[in-house]
C-alpha cells in the first residue's frame, strides 16, 4: 500500500467516523498525549505523522508564522493546514487541536494551527522531569485534559471507559511488538507501524492478519543488506528517506523512534491494570516509565545510549551480525539535534558505527543524503 | 573609545559593577580555595537559592580570563588604597588631559572584551559539539562550561518552556555531573504551587548537602529581601529614570548600563550584598546627576524598546539608535517575569514558588499568546514609542513569535520592526540600515 492509497483510505475512515458523530482530535505526533482519554470519550485521536514534502514545509515558511529556523516537521504541520493538498483534505474534519509541550516547536506550531486555522484548542501539557513531584503535576494535567474533553463532549468519562481504552491500546501495542519481531524488511515494517498509529485499535484485526501471514511465509528479508538501528526523529508518512536507505543497501531492523519502539513500548502492564489503581494513575505510571522519550530531562541521553548499546549487543548475540546506527536529525529539532555529537561520540566509544543524518525536507538534499547513506553503508 | 566611555567614567557604581563582573575569576578563586565556598553555575536570574545556602552562584562566563585584567588589577589595587570614588575622580582628571589612554582603555575594553569573550564562548560551544542550529545564547552558555565547568561544584538548573534550554542543561552533565533541578510546571493549575514548593525544597536539600549549611526560613527571607531591594532599584532605573526627559548620561550610555544590569542580574556578580550596594549607589548617582543638570536632554528622543536581548544581541544597537536620534531601552527580565518581588510575609518557599510560577506562566508564558502579551505589557509600561524585536537565529522559543507580536502592536499602534541576529559583529551594517529606516518614522 503506498502513501496515497493509505491516505485516501484514511480519509474515508475519518469520514465514516464523522458520520457516526465522532469528533476528531488532532495533535502533533509525540508521546505523553493520552490518546486513551480521547478514545474513552468517544473521539478519534489523529496523530500528525505526515511530513517529508518540501512544498508543505516551504508553504509554512512563506506564511512567516514562524522563522525559517524552525524544525521542518513543525513547518510541515502548518503547511498541511494551510495548503491542504487533496490527499490531506481530511484535515478539514479536525474538530479540536491539542496544544502540548513535547518541545517548544510543538507548543508554537499547535498554537498557530488553532489560532490561524480556527480550530478549537485543547491543552495537554506534561512535566519536564519524572520526579515524584513531576508525576503529581502530570496527573493535574491529565485531570484537566479529561475535564476539557468532558466539557466539549458533554459527557462524563467513566473509569471503566478509560480502562477499556487502555486495554485496547495495550493490545494494539502488543501486536506492534509482534510486528517488530517479524523478519521483514524495514520499509514494510515502517508502513505497518505508520498505519497502525493512524488507525489505532481499529487496525487490530488487520495487524493480526499481517502477523499471521508473515509468520507463515518465514523470513522476508534481503540477507545481503546492511542491518541498521534507526534512532532520532521519526520517518513520517510522505517521507522518502526509507527508500534512500533501502536503495543504498541498508535495512532498518529496529525503529528506535516515535513511530516505532518508542510508541509501542509504552504499554501498561496487566499487573498494574488489575491492581485497582485509578486509571489516570496508570497513565501517570506510563509517563514515569517512559524513560527513553526525548521530551524528558535530565537522563534521556544516558538512558538512550544504554538502550541502544544493549539492543546492539543482543542483536549481535542472536544473529552474529553487527548493527550500524542512523541518527536521524530533522534540522532545528531541539531534542535530537543538541545531543547529536555527544550521542555519536559515546556510541563510537563503544565501537558502534553511527551516521548523524541531519536534514530538512528539501528535495535538493536528496542526492547528498543518498551519497552519505551509501558511504556509511559501505564503511559498515 | 566607545561613545559610552566618556560618560561611564563618572559613574563609580558602573565601574564597580563592570569590575566585579569582569574580575570574577580572581574573586571566585578566592572564594573557592581560600574560603572553601562552593561554586554553583547559574544562568538566567535563578541564583537566589544558592545564596541562601551559602554557596557562590556564578554566571559561568565570569570564570573566564578577560583581556583587560591588567588594567582592572591595577585599578583594584588603587581602589584598595584610595577608595573607588577617589580613583574615579582621578580617572576623570586624567581623562581631561587625554594624554594617557588608561581611562579610555578601561571602559572601552570592559565593553569590548565582554563581547569578544561571548563570541569566543560561542565558537567554543560549536567546536565542542553544539550544533550551529542553536541560538547564540545556548552556544555561548555551552562554551562557557567547556573549559570552566570543572570549576563549579554543581549546576542549578531551572526548567523553562524552551526545550533547547532544558536539553542544553541536561547536556551540561558532561562538564558538571552534579546537577540540581528545579522544575517549574508550564501551567498554574490545581496545586501547582505546592508542587513547585516541593521542588524548591528538594533543591534546597541538595544545596545543603553540597555546602554543609542549613537553609532556614530566615536565610531565605534575607536573600529574597536582598533580591526584592535590587528589583526595586532596577525598576526605578527602568521605569522612573528612563521615563524622564533628562538622562544622567547620554542614552547610549544609559542603554549600556541597562545591558550591564541585565547580564549581571543573573548572579549579582556572585556577591548579592555588594551588588545591592552598587545598584543603590547607581540610582543615587543617576539622581544626583539629574539634579545637578549633568547629562542630556532626551525629551525629543523616541524611546525604543529593544527586546529580547538576553539570548544574544548586537551590542552596537543602542549606539545606532542613539545615532539615529532615539534612546534604546532593555527590559528583558521584566518581560520574562523576573522583576516580580517575592512575597516574604509568610512562608518564603511559597513566595518563591509563586514567583517562579509567575515567570513560567505570565512572563515567558506557556505559549506565544502570553509571551507576546508580556512583550507588549512592558512596552506600554516603558511608554515605548517603538519596538525593535530581536529575532535570534535558531531560537524556537522567545523570539519566534514576531508575526503574532506585530499583529498585536498594530492594534496598539506601536511601530515595530524586526532585526535578525546570529553572532556579535555579523551583519552590523545591514542592521544599521534597517534601524535607520525604522527611526525615520519618528522624525
Amino acid at each position: 500500500m503506498d502513501d496515497l492509497e493509505l491516505l485516501t483510505d484514511y480519509s474515508d475512515y475519518l469520514r465514516k467516523k464523522k458520520e457516526e458523530g465522532k469528533k476528531i482530535v488532532a495533535f502533533m505526533a509525540h508521546d505523553n498525549v493520552p490518546e486513551e482519554l480521547i478514545d474513552a470519550v468517544g473521539f478519534v485521536p489523529l496523530r500528525m505523522i505526515f511530513a517529508g514534502n518540501d512544498n508543505l514545509m516551504n508553504e509554512s515558511q512563506s506564511l512567516n508564522y514562524l522563522p525559517a529556523s524552525t524544525c521542518s516537521f513543525a513547518q510541515t504541520c502548518i503547511g498541511l493546514f494551510s495548503l491542504k493538498p487533496n490527499v490531506y483534505k481530511f484535515l478539514d474534519m479536525v474538530d479540536y487541536f491539542i496544544v502540548s509541550n513535547h518541545c517548544i516547536s510543538d507548543i508554537c506550531t499547535s498554537e498557530i494551527i488553532t489560532k490561524y486555522f480556527f480550530i478549537p484548542r485543547l491543552n495537554c501539557y506534561s512535566s519536564y522531569t519524572q520526579s515524584e513531584n513531576a508525576l503529581k503535576y502530570f496527573k493535574l494535567e491529565l485531570l484537566d485534559f479529561k475535564k476539557q474533553l468532558e466539557i466539549v463532549s458533554g459527557k462524563e468519562i467513566s473509569n471503566e471507559k478509560i480502562i477499556e481504552s487502555i486495554k485496547k491500546y495495550n493490545l494494539l501495542k502488543s501486536k506492534l511488538v509482534e510486528v517488530n519481531d517479524l523478519i521483514i524488511n524495514g520499509k514494510e515494517k515502517l508502513k505497518i507501524f505508520q498505519k497502525a498509529i493512524l488507525y489505532g485499535p481499529d487496525s487490530l484485526s488487520e495487524l493480526e492478519n499481517i502477523i499471521e501471514k508473515y509468520k507463515n511465509q518465514g523470513s522476508q528479508k534481503n540477507h545481503n543488506s546492511k542491518d541498521l538501528l534507526f534512532t532520532g526523529c521519526s520517518i513520517f508518512i510522505g517521507d522518502y528517506l526509507i527508500d534512500l536507505i533501502e536503495d543504498g543497501g541498508g535495512n532498518i531492523v529496529f525503529f528506535d523512534t516515535w513511530i516505532g519502539w518508542n510508541y509501542f513500548s509504552q504499554y501498561i502492564e496487566d499487573i498494574d491494570i488489575n491492581s485497582n489503581k485509578e486509571p489516570l494513575d496508570l497513565l501517570v505510571l506510563r509517563f514515569k516509565n517512559n524513560i527513553y522519550g526525548d521530551h524528558t530531562i535530565p537522563n534521556f541521553l544516558e538512558n538512550k545510549i544504554a538502550y541502544i548499546k544493549q539492543y546492539i549487543d543482543d542483536y549481535k548475540q542472536e544473529t552474529g551480525k553487527k548493527l550500524g546506527v542512523i541518527n536521524h536529525i530533522i534540522k532545528f529539532c531541539d531534542h535530537i539535534s543538541i545531543f547529536q555529537s555527544i550521542l555519536k561520540k559515546k556510541l563510537q566509544e563503544k565501537e558502534i558505527q553511527v551516521l548523524n543524518l541531519e536534514r530538512d525536507y528539501s528535495k535538493a538534499t536528496r542526492g547528498q543524503l543518498s551519497t552519505r547513506i551509501e558511504a556509511f553503508l559501505e564503511m559498515m | 573609545m566607545s561613545i559610552m566611555g566618556d560618560d561611564l567614567i563618572n559613574f563609580s557604581s558602573v565601574l564597580k559593577m563592570s569590575y566585579n563582573f569582569l574580575a570574577g575569576r580572581e574573586f571566585l578563586k578566592r572564594k573557592k580555595f581560600r574560603e572553601k565556598k562552593k561554586l554553583i553555575s547559574v544562568s538566567l536570574p535563578f541564583s537566589d537559592l544558592a545564596y541562601a545556602a551559602g554557596a557562590i552562584p556564578v554566571f559561568p562566563i565570569r570564570m573566564q580570563i578577560f583581556d583587560i585584567n591588567r588594567y582592572l588589577i591595577a585599578m583594584n589595587s588603587a581602589t584598595s588604597f584610595f577608595g573607588w570614588s577617589t580613583v574615579v575622580k582621578f580617572l576623570g582628571f586624567v581623562k581631561q588631559f587625554d594624554t594617557m589612554k588608561i581611562a579610555d582603555n578601561i571602559i572601552g575594553e570592559v565593553i569590548k572584551s565582554l563581547n569578544i569573550k561571548y563570541n569566543e564562548m560561542y565558537d567554543l560551544g560549536v567546536e565542542n559539539g553544539i550544533s550551529s542550529d542553536f541560538c547564540y545564547g545556548i552556544k555561548a552558555l555551552f562554551g562557557m562550561h567547556v573549559t570552566k565547568g570543572k570549576n563549579v561544584d554543581a549546576s542549578l538548573n531551572f526548567t523553562i518552556r524552551c526545550s533547547a534550554y532544558n536539553k542544553y542543561l541536561e547536556s551540561l552533565k558532561v562538564f558538571v555531573p552534579n546537577q540540581i533541578w528545579v522544575e517549574t510546571p508550564p501551567r498554574d493549575i490545581g496545586n501547582a504551587v505546592e508542587i513547585v514548593q516541593g521542588n524548591i525544597l528538594n533543591a534546597i536539600s541538595e544545596l545543603e548537602n553540597i555546602t554543609g549549611n542549613i537553609v532556614t526560613d530566615n536565610s531565605l527571607k534575607k536573600q529574597f529581601r536582598f533580591r526584592n531591594q535590587i528589583i526595586r532599584y532596577y525598576k526605578t532605573i527602568l521605569y522612573e529614570i528612563s521615563d524622564s526627559d533628562f538622562y544622567p548620561c547620554n542614552p547610549a550610555t544609559f542603554a549600556e548600563i541597562l545591558s550591564l544590569l541585565s547580564i549581571s542580574f543573573q548572579d549579582y556578580n556572585s556577591d548579592v550584598m555588594r551588588y545591592l550596594d552598587n545598584i543603590s549607589q547607581l540610582v543615587k548617582e543617576m539622581r544626583e546627576r539629574i539634579r545637578k543638570g549633568i547629562g542630556m536632554d532626551v525629551s525629543k528622543m523616541p524611546k525604543i524598546f529593544f527586546t529580547p536581548m538576553f539570548g544574544g544581541w548586537e551590542p552596537k544597537i543602542h549606539e545606532f539608535i542613539y545615532e539615529f536620534g532615539g534612546r534604546a531601552l532593555y527590559a528583558d527580565w521584566d518581560v520574562m517575569g523576573f522583576l516580580q518581588e517575592i512575597d516574604i510575609s509568610n512562608d518564603p518557599i511559597e513566595g518563591y514558588a509563586r514567583s517562579l510560577l509567575y515567570t513560567a506562566t505570565r512572563g515567558f508564558g506557556c505559549d506565544n499568546n502570553i509571551l507576546t502579551d508580556s512583550y507588549l505589557k512592558i512596552a506600554k509600561k516603558l511608554k515605548a514609542d517603538g519596538i525593535v524585536f530581536n529575532q535570534l537565529f535558531g531560537c524556537h522559543s522567545i523570539t519566534n513569535c514576531y508575526s503574532m507580536l506585530k499583529e498585536k502592536t498594530r492594534r496598539f499602534e506601536i511601530p515595530t520592526t524586526v532585526i535578525n541576529f546570529n553572532k556579535i559583529g555579523e551583519n552590523v551594517e545591514q542592521v544599521k540600515t534597517r534601524l535607520g529606516a525604522f527611526m525615520e518614522m519618528f522624525k
